[in-house]
């Protein structure tokens, strides 16, 4: 059983983070919230979510998984205004989820979650960590973009820096420790990811948010953040690219 | 070759480059080697193979009132759209000719019997606006018949002038001969392909709807394109007149995607494979890779091929796609999105998702373009063959490094899939 009541904004804020990586999810719902897990078709990037009810207006939830297409949700969020309430709700005899928009009512079919197993965890130690805004990190990628498809991420114990080199062009954003929120950094630490997937992430991250980098060497980069008023937290994950010559 | 055809040879020259129909490049090598010696570096020489085909039905065309049996076939032509050339393509002889426009019979004949037949095509031209066809009169009419008729068609063109001008030869179209403009036309009685013209009398149908549906029904990609490029499928307001050069991309592009829709969320493949093939001096391999979807097509062409005509080096090109597909055009051409189409009717036929990349070498034997077509048919027949099965990327590289010429590691350097697999790590081997 699932019935709830979220702000417009809020669900367009859980959906748009979720649905950098996956089209479909599945939504682990219980009494407390709900919480996901998922990879990215490639296995190249994962997204763990937890979202206590307080995100909600109004929550009730036995323990139950949900399989949702996305997209049919951003159709339903596209009649909506900011401020809007819509209300979800399972209809168990039809296998189906019912929103409500004003006087809209919305039935879609549940996705088939047979299959759509939680993927495992890689338990990761990284040495790094670096807290920064979004803001900031925007403006790195809007330098990357134009230049390369891959971005070098470098902390060291004196500042942060994005970098990314073209055939014949390269692009740095160098942050030193008094613009970073904080900087836990005991030796220089280096990893390069493919751009598509970073910035795609970081353009979900909602404006003006904490984000803390977690980072190590030719090893996977770990972003979290805030979602849903602080009710909400994300933990994404992406895997580096290793040249090798 | 008889005799008499030999003791011809200089009044059939004499008049074909008059027309200007041989035409050879100021200061080239081939007036030193007249077709003997391969100077050029070809396998054969391209001119004498015009030559030919040109001669056997030369005297048959050289009239200004032609009748034959239209296999059917039509062109649309793209100079000045939207005021755009269209009309018939004729051969001088009665009989089934349906082969000679269905490039899904075309598979295992070689160049010379190709151009043989697609040469002894003419082309009647009528100048009409693609967009406001629905007045452009009896020929327009008459073209659209010929373009949606399922059998062969007793074609009567009265031309202008006599047909002249060069063979029309395109990396996209199929080949086809002289031209000439219409002064009148007749066609028998078309018997329209039932499932074509449903769709054609639906105006409330979109287009790619249409070409998706008519695919499903079993109709020839060919028959497609013919009716797509006649404005027979859409929104009725939308109907036009399509280039038969974009309609061939506009079709594998429309089709290729729908298979996607489907394709991109089936279960991966759980195996590498290796399909080769060889036809017309191309070498092909055809990786699948135990991975989401994404694709590549890389050509090699050797100096002296169709399209690296005066190179001393191999030139390759190479697109690609991740899961989400392009959206800019493929520079690479149409055969790129006629290889995609070959490539996903394979996932859905085996209900799997797999990478594909696709290794071409066009060897100096493929020495004229015939179009995309033979891309497709060529991919398709490679995939009906038995794979070559392996557990990793590197026995898999192996295998095609010992079929091709070109070494592993410029094929790689050409490849962004490769080179992106190779490089990049995986959520899964942290795991």
């Amino acid at each position: 059983m699932f019935h709830a009541k979220i702000k417009s904004e809020v669900l367009k804020g859980i959906v748009d983070v979720v649905s950098t990586l996956v089209d479909e999810a599945k939504f682990n719902m219980n009494a407390d919230g709900f919480d996901l897990k998922a990879v990215d078709p490639a296995h190249v990037a994962m997204i763990e979510m937890n979202v206590e009810k307080g995100a909600f207006e109004e929550f009730t939830a036995d323990e139950t998984e949900l399989g949702i297409d996305l997209d049919k949700i951003k159709e339903v969020l596209r009649l909506a205004r900011s401020g809007d309430i819509i209300e979800m709700k399972q209809d168990e005899e039809k296998n189906r989820l019912v929103l409500n928009v004003g006087n809209i009512t919305r039935r879609m079919n549940l996705v088939d979650i047979t299959g759509m197993s939680d993927p495992r965890v890689p338990n990761l130690s990284l040495p790094a960590m670096v807290e920064v805004t979004s803001d900031e990190l925007q403006k790195g990628i809007r330098a990357a973009e134009s230049v390369s498809d891959h971005i070098a991420l470098t902390a060291t114990p004196e500042d942060f820096e994005m970098y990314s080199e073209g055939d014949t062009d390269s692009a740095t954003l160098r942050l030193p420790k008094e613009l970073l929120l904080s900087l836990e950094c005991e030796e220089q630490v280096k990893s390069l990811f493919p751009l598509d997937y970073f910035s795609n992430m970081v353009r979900s991250i909602p404006a003006g948010s904490a984000v803390s980098i977690n980072l190590g060497s030719d090893y996977p980069v770990k972003l979290e953040f805030e979602i849903a008023d602080k009710k909400g937290s994300v933990r994404y994950l992406l895997a580096p690219r290793i040249e090798s010559d | 070759m008889s005799n008499s055809y030999q003791g011809n040879f200089d009044v059939h020259f004499g008049a074909l480059r008059a027309e200007g129909a041989l035409q050879v490049p100021k200061g080239s090598a081939c007036v030193l080697c007249k077709g003997s010696r391969n100077l050029c570096g070809k396998d054969r020489c391209p001119l004498m193979v015009k030559f030919y085909s040109r001669s056997k039905t030369r005297r048959m065309i050289d009239t200004l009132d032609l009748a034959g049996m239209s296999p059917p076939g039509i062109f649309v032509g793209r100079y000045g759209y939207p005021k755009v050339e269209i009309g018939p393509l004729v051969p001088p002889i009665m009989g089934d000719t349906a082969m000679m426009d269905t490039p899904e019979l075309w598979v295992g004949k070689s160049i010379e019997e190709i151009v043989d037949f697609r040469f002894s095509l003419v082309r009647g031209k009528h100048r009409i606006d693609a967009f406001n066809f629905e007045k452009g009169g009896r020929i327009v009419d008459l073209t659209r018949d010929l373009a949606l008729s399922n059998n062969p068609l007793e074609v009567e063109a009265k031309f202008l002038k006599k047909p002249s001008g060069r063979m029309i030869l395109d990396d996209e179209v199929q080949p086809f001969g002289p031209s000439a403009w219409l002064r009148d036309l007749s066609v028998g009685n078309p018997k329209y392909d039932q499932h074509v013209e449903k769709a054609y009398y639906d105006k409330d149908l979109k287009a790619t709807q249409a070409v998706r549906e008519l695919y499903r029904d079993g109709v020839m990609i060919s028959k497609i394109q013919k009716a797509f490029s006649v404005g027979a499928f859409g929104i009725g307001k939308n109907r036009r007149f399509v280039p038969t050069r974009w309609t061939i991309t506009a079709v594998d592009d429309i089709l290729g995607k729908g298979l996607l829709k489907d394709t991109r969320y089936n279960p991966l493949l759980d195996e590498w494979r290796v399909y080769d093939w060889y036809q017309l001096d191309n070498r092909w391999s055809i990786l699948l890779m135990p991975t989401s979807w994404r694709y590549e097509l890389i050509e090699a062409w050797y100096p002296n091929t169709a399209w690296n005509p005066m190179g001393r080096e191999v030139e390759i090109l190479s697109d690609h796609e991740f899961f989400k597909g392009r959206k800019e055009y493929a520079p690479i051409g149409g055969c790129y999105y006629a290889a995609r189409l070959a490539i996903n009717e394979l996932l859905m036929k085996e209900g799997k998702q797999a990478g594909a990349i696709i290794f071409r070498e066009a060897h100096p034997g493929y020495i004229m373009p015939v179009g995309v077509w033979n891309v497709r048919e060529n991919v398709r027949a490679a995939l009906m063959t038995e794979p070559h099965r392996f557990e990793t990327l590197q026995q898999a590289l192996a295998h095609i490094s010992g079929r091709m010429e070109i070494p592993m590691e410029t094929w790689i350097a050409h490849s962004g899939i490769l080179r992106d697999f190779l490089s990049q790590r995986r959520i899964d081997d942290y795991v």
